[in-house]
């Protein structure tokens, strides 16, 4: 218990050292602050612009975004993937074909979604939906699949029905792994939706973060980064959170 | 005056002897007492079986046999001198079905020792076939461990434990992840082996059936802290066969070892 | 029919239609022009497409040497260090949710459009998830073989060599395989994004001018180059076959990465 806040105390001083460090390169002018301006100045700036309605705005658009891409590729994928996990022939035929779209880098087809859909909101959660699916697929099939034969067989063999089945062996078996999933997918799904802000697009977090890069603006540009990355780290850290209070499931 | 180094030891070759051995695990909440004034003497050339529940220390002592960990009290001699390191020459070790290298043949995991000590290709090879005809794997040289099944990949750990004709071999539940008949096969070959090598041999198994069915000797220990309860002598006649563990003398034996056990549990 | 047939047939039937819904008009060539104008347009334009495979080639030959050295480096000492390990790897797998394309403008402002700022964009792609396979994939190294081989009076030198390198090859192996596609994909997707030379950079002009079919010759070839990545890997892999089995199976690290998550995001 002790040992674990040490770690934890730990961790917390390494990422103040990061900050330190960054702040005195900056301050002593070791680095360009212009090209590198201070910790401080980059998080005063990030205050500032979360006042902007103008970044509130991208953020929303962002976020419809995302949360529009993951609401279809969710259900969608995960439908394709029970079909795979519980169909043999079916497995067989689909699981290499979908390990193969699953290694191919799915960026590169970002050009082909603006030729079909133009530049605007379905085309970035096209992108979206697109990058997203493919991990959804996968992760369900693993899900189902983790499903211990032997527990089918003992719910089978006391007389379960198939809605019994579902939520007192299916669901409590594959929560933690779904779970998961949903963690990754949506690190796909984001990834896949700011890139396509970056690469065309008119609004949009992402787009914005560009602009500043095209604009030399490093401190708008850096507190952008540090904006999502704090944004990503923190939805990840909830969702573990969930993870590690259902883990007693995981054996 | 004659150089130290030439003074044979006292006690020949093969004898083990272990001295009010203690060893303590320090945890960063308590310090566990694993072994407590353990002794034991062990003569050339006997099958001596270590047997006891889980957490009674009978890994770890023989680890300790073995040179791999230091007693925290005590002595413990091998062939008349203490063993701070592992030292193939004097001691061989078999462990367990998974430690031989998945990424080796069978010859070359028996000449692994023996590469160690640049011993030439054509010494080693020599020596490993020499190896491998004696636990009965004559052609199989070539095999890498998943070709091999279960039996054969401990014959392969017996023949690199014996590949530097160390006097003493220690086995630490070698025939643990093996089925049952597998098991007794390896138990005959095993004492076959022993038979035609004249090695002494410490065995730590859980299996009472086996422990009886190979020992001259079956010291039992129990738990917390890990110390010798009682010590047999196994004065069933050589060869050991399948009748005898339906046997009066074999079943008292495992009863006596099994009541050691069940009031330790 | 075997499944295999069926996917034989999945297969040719796609790339089928590739050719015949275009040039039935069913689709409109802007949106996917059909494979023989796409294999046409790289052929007519071979030199252009050629150097700037070179470019790209380049590019991801430097990255890959950063990203897989630094990460099997890096991941083999924290894997291999308990303490260390505890304390920076779930930071190591948090920073992974990052969108690490973000930083890509960064690195444009400090090292401008040239191949620099792809490689160092690309490198950082390619590390993190290169670290995490190699740190996980060395705790699974059997503590069987180790004892045993110090058993046999193994130096630390010995046991490096003979026992720990060996059996973290298929680790390694892993480990390439994803910093490696990775790295593909961040050299691409930065010279899509701001660049003036390589392939990215020629879908990107290529899209701009609503040219179709040179950007699917462009899709195809970074296509190609991802698949002859890939198969070279696989093929090493089934050299390497034997090692596989030098560590413990079923051995998931929990709390850090699971398999999925290292393969490559968009």
């Amino acid at each position: 218990m002790q040992s674990g806040l040490v770690v934890k105390a730990a961790r917390i001083a390494i990422v103040v050292a990061l900050f330190a460090i960054w702040e005195i390169l900056s301050r002593t002018g070791i680095v360009n602050p212009r090209l590198l301006p201070s910790a401080s100045d980059t998080l005063s700036t990030l205050g500032e612009l979360l006042q902007r309605a103008s970044v509130r705005k991208d953020l929303a658009v962002t976020a419809t975004e995302v949360v529009t891409a993951f609401a279809l590729a969710v259900p969608v994928g995960a439908l394709i993937g029970f079909l795979i996990a519980e169909n043999r022939y079916f497995a067989e035929v689909a699981k290499p074909l979908l390990f193969f779209a699953f290694s191919i880098p799915k960026s590169i087809f970002l050009p082909m979604f603006i030729l079909v859909f133009g530049v605007g909101f379905s085309q970035k959660v096209g992108f979206g939906f697109f990058s997203t699916i493919f991990i959804v697929i996968m992760s369900t099939t693993t899900a189902v699949e983790s499903v211990k034969v032997e527990h089918l067989t003992v719910a089978r063999s006391y007389g379960a029905t198939p809605v019994q089945t579902a939520f007192r062996v299916y669901l409590p078996s594959m929560l933690p792994v779904l779970l998961e999933a949903l963690r990754i997918s949506m690190i796909f799904n984001v990834t896949g939706v700011i890139l396509a802000e970056m690469y065309a697009s008119r609004d949009g977090i992402g787009h914005q973060i560009a602009t500043w890069g095209e604009n030399f603006q490093m401190k708008q540009l850096l507190a952008g980064v540090v904006m999502i990355a704090a944004i990503a780290i923190a939805f990840n850290e909830l969702v573990r959170w969930v993870e590690t209070r259902c883990s007693h499931w995981r054996t | 005056m004659q150089p130290l180094a030439n003074i044979t030891p006292l006690k020949p070759a093969g004898a083990i002897e272990v001295r009010n051995v203690g060893q303590i695990f320090k945890t960063t909440t308590q310090d566990v007492v694993a072994l407590e004034d353990v002794s034991l003497d062990v003569k050339p050339g006997r099958f001596v079986v270590l047997v006891g529940p889980s957490g009674c220390g009978k890994s770890t002592l023989l680890m300790m046999m073995a040179g791999l960990r230091q007693q925290t009290s005590g002595t413990i001699t091998i062939s008349g001198a203490p063993i701070p390191e592992p030292d193939p020459n004097r001691v061989g070790v078999v462990f367990q079905e998974a430690s031989l290298f998945p990424w080796l043949t069978a010859e070359e995991n028996v000449e692994f020792p023996l590469a160690l000590r640049g011993v030439t290709k054509n010494d080693r090879r020599a020596r490993a076939q020499d190896a491998l005809k004696l636990v009965g794997l004559d052609g199989f040289g070539k095999r890498h461990p998943h070709e091999l099944s279960g039996g054969m990949k401990q014959r392969v750990s017996i023949a690199r434990g014996l590949v530097q004709d160390p006097p003493v071999l220690l086995m630490d539940e070698p025939f643990a992840a093996l089925d049952e008949q597998t098991r007794m096969t390896m138990g005959d070959e095993l004492l076959r082996i022993w038979a035609a090598t004249g090695k002494t041999v410490v065995f730590v198994t859980h299996s009472l059936t086996e422990a009886v069915y190979l020992a001259d000797e079956v010291i039992v220990m129990s738990p917390r802290p890990g110390r010798i309860v009682d010590h047999l002598q196994v004065s069933l006649p050589r060869p050991r066969t399948y009748e005898m563990l339906s046997g009066d003398a074999f079943g008292s034996l495992r009863d006596r070892i099994w009541r050691h056990i069940r009031k330790s549990a | 029919m075997s499944a295999a047939t069926l996917r034989r047939l999945i297969v040719i039937g796609l790339i089928v239609l590739w050719e015949i819904l275009p040039r039935a008009g069913f689709i409109p060539e802007l949106f996917l022009p059909s494979l023989s104008s796409t294999l046409a347009a790289g052929w007519n334009e071979a030199g252009e497409y050629g150097h700037a495979l070179a470019v790209t080639l380049y590019e991801v030959a430097i990255s890959m040497a950063f990203a897989c050295g630094g990460g099997i480096l890096l991941g083999a000492i924290v894997g291999s260090l308990p303490r260390p390990r505890i304390l920076i790897m779930p930071m190591v797998s948090s920073l992974y949710a990052v969108p690490l394309v973000i930083l890509y403008p960064v690195f444009t402002v400090w090292l401008g459009i040239g191949s620099e700022s792809k490689i160092a964009f690309a490198s950082i792609y390619g590390f993190l998830p290169t670290m995490l396979a190699t740190a996980a994939g060395i705790q699974t190294i059997d503590p069987q073989l180790l004892l045993a081989a110090r058993s046999m009076g193994a130096t630390l030198s010995q046991r490096l060599v003979r026992v720990i390198i060996p059996a973290a090859i298929p680790t390694v192996l892993s480990g390439l395989r994803v910093g490696g596609a990775l790295v593909i994909v961040g050299v691409v997707v930065s010279e899509m994004l701001i660049s003036s030379a390589g392939i990215g950079y020629l879908i990107s002009r290529y899209r701009t001018i609503l040219d179709s079919p040179h950007v699917f010759a462009g899709v195809l070839l970074v296509l190609a180059m991802a698949i002859a990545f890939n198969a070279a890997i696989k093929w090493i892999e089934r050299k390497a076959a034997i090692w596989q089995t030098g560590t413990r199976a079923g051995q998931d690290s929990a709390g850090e990465v699971a398999p999925t998550a290292l393969q490559p995001a968009t």
